[in-house]
């Protein structure tokens, strides 16, 4: 095979062809691991024995005339917050270093059903939260794009290890951002869905209520696939939705001619003003999608800022609850990042919280009548360009309001696109909002974007300086 | 949420939390407290008794 990295799609052609081997695809990401991940440390657990023990049964199995669907025999990763039997899950942190599940979480469960290849457990902010932390186990991911700078996180390694090819798609948790947040700033695409269509069971839980699961990979089109494997009710989630699964694929590739794109213009040029190459990337999704034939209108919602402070309030409250015994009696070996955010819970009234989650209703309600009539909205990802990874302001909750946390308080499902370089040659990105459950309109918007600009044809500068053919 | 606080308040609260921090981390706390208290006023909205808060919901047909 070449040395070019095909997304999850085009290698599922090739291997459904018998064009492409899966053992094949799988050596030339280890090879890229091999090569980068002593620099990019997206791995905290490489599996690359059962990487090729999967591969060659995928190919035996493919070749029987036995395929099992698109992902079979495509190599992903799993943030290591994500219980793997028989493999160590660390949440990023001390307390979990011997950590073994005996059992598979459900999404790791129904990634392996879709006959993926495991190539390993990927790097995370310790329990998805607080980093970049430089006093845990292992270092914090670098971004392929410029070493020097920040993925993003809680699912760094993830957002790292698909831009450089190490994997073709992987697995990410959504708190506030998690998934989009590195997918912005490694330009590849993720997509945090509808909550309670992606199972949390034996998923490491940050915040309760704002938690999703969901697919990271090069393109819009790849996470529709993952999603397909990943959507569905599962009893052992309180909080999964019973809904018909639709499938993610079918509008792709029918154009967005005559849908409605409302933009949230506030959030991204007065609440939280983004950088110069941030607004050029949004300039360029806009002007896109009315050559495409959308309609464009302009969305008024609540201040950034409102919704910042009920997700941060809820946020801080839940983790408090959920990592309480060990903040009583171990507090010391968090990470000094996780620590401080943990601290914040003593300081929050039970009456802050339920004033939080009454608010929460209230700006749900605005979210959902100011969709009426729109397929999807849009706004930044990201305020800016990767920042430098040792130059992450601790306090950036209190200092920045994000603009991925408003749709973790709504639920509604939300996906980051590149939409460009900016300083630096560093990504910048889009993020698209859809209603509850119709994620295949956002990947219908999503693909038509990446297909009509070059951005997806371009990979960070370290990959080409691996030989893997 | 007052926005000072004062070291016998965030004592008691610290304590009634059950966490047992170093004077660095509670000089740190405090640096913060103005800001998160901030965030507490801004989910406080005049809307009555009666508005329920987001504990649980389904969505609805109106949502798609």
């Amino acid at each position: 095979m070449s040395d070019a990295i095909p997304t999850i799609a085009e290698a599922a052609r090739l291997i459904a062809a018998k064009q492409l081997s899966p053992v094949e695809l799988t050596r030339a990401c280890l090879a890229r691991v091999h090569a980068l991940d002593a620099e990019l440390h997206a791995f905290v657990h490489l599996t690359e024995e059962r990487a090729l023990a999967e591969a060659r049964a995928a190919e035996r199995a493919i070749m029987a005339g036995r395929p099992s669907g698109p992902l079979h025999g495509i190599p992903i990763g799993l943030k290591d917050i994500v219980d793997t039997k028989g493999i160590p899950t660390t949440c990023g942190s001390k307390f979990l270093q011997d950590n073994i599940p005996d059992t598979d979480a459900a999404c790791a469960e129904k990634l392996a059903a879709a006959g993926t290849v495991l190539m390993g457990k990927l790097t995370t902010h310790e329990f998805a939260d607080g980093g970049p932390s430089f006093d845990l186990p292992a270092p914090p991911a670098r971004n392929p794009w410029n070493t020097e700078h920040f993925t993003a996180g809680s699912s760094s390694g993830t957002g790292a290890g698909v831009a450089a090819g190490l994997i073709l798609g992987g697995i990410g948790t959504d708190t506030g951002g998690s998934i989009r947040g590195p997918a912005a700033l490694c330009g590849i695409a993720g997509i945090k869905p509808t909550y309670g269509l992606v199972s949390r069971a034996g998923v490491a839980p940050a915040a309760y209520s704002l938690d999703h699961i969901g697919p990271m990979a090069w393109t819009a089109e790849d996470c529709a696939l993952m999603l397909q494997a990943l959507a569905g009710h599962d009893p052992r989630d309180p909080a999964s939705a019973q809904h018909p699964l639709p499938d993610y694929t079918a509008l792709l590739g029918r154009g967005i001619k005559g849908l409605k794109i409302g933009v949230i213009h506030h959030f991204h040029e007065v609440d939280h003003r983004v950088s110069e190459g941030t607004q050029r990337g949004i300039d360029t999704a806009l002007a896109t999608f009315r050559d495409l034939g959308a309609e464009l209108r302009e969305v008024q919602l609540s201040p950034l800022q409102d919704w910042a402070a009920c997700g941060s309030l809820i946020s801080i409250t839940e983790r408090a609850a959920a990592y309480e015994e060990w903040s009583r009696t171990r507090l010391g070996d968090f990470s000094e990042r996780m620590r401080s955010r943990l601290m914040l819970g003593a300081l929050v009234s039970g009456v802050d919280y339920v004033q939080a989650v009454r608010r929460r209703r209230e700006l749900r309600a605005e979210l959902q009548a100011a969709m009426r009539g729109l397929d999807v909205v849009l706004t930044a990802t990201q305020p800016a360009e990767a920042a430098k990874i040792d130059a992450v302001p601790k306090w950036d909750l209190f200092d920045r309001p994000n603009f991925t946390m408003p749709f973790n308080v709504a639920g509604y499902p939300a996906i980051s696109v590149c939409a460009g370089f900016g300083a630096g040659g560093l990504p910048v990105a889009i993020q698209l909002v859809g209603k509850p459950f119709q994620e295949p309109t956002l990947f219908r918007v999503a693909d038509a974007f990446e297909k009509a600009t070059p951005f997806r044809g371009q990979r960070p500068a370290l990959v080409a300086t691996v030989a893997t053919a | 949420m007052q926005s000072e606080i004062n070291d016998a308040a965030l004592d008691y609260l610290l304590a009634r939390a059950g966490l047992d921090l170093t004077d660095e981390q509670k000089a740190e706390l405090k640096t913060v407290h103005a800001a998160l208290a901030a965030l507490a006023e801004r989910v406080r909205k005049p809307r009555g008794r009666m508005a329920e808060p987001a504990h649980a919901y389904a969505f609805a047909e109106e949502d798609l």
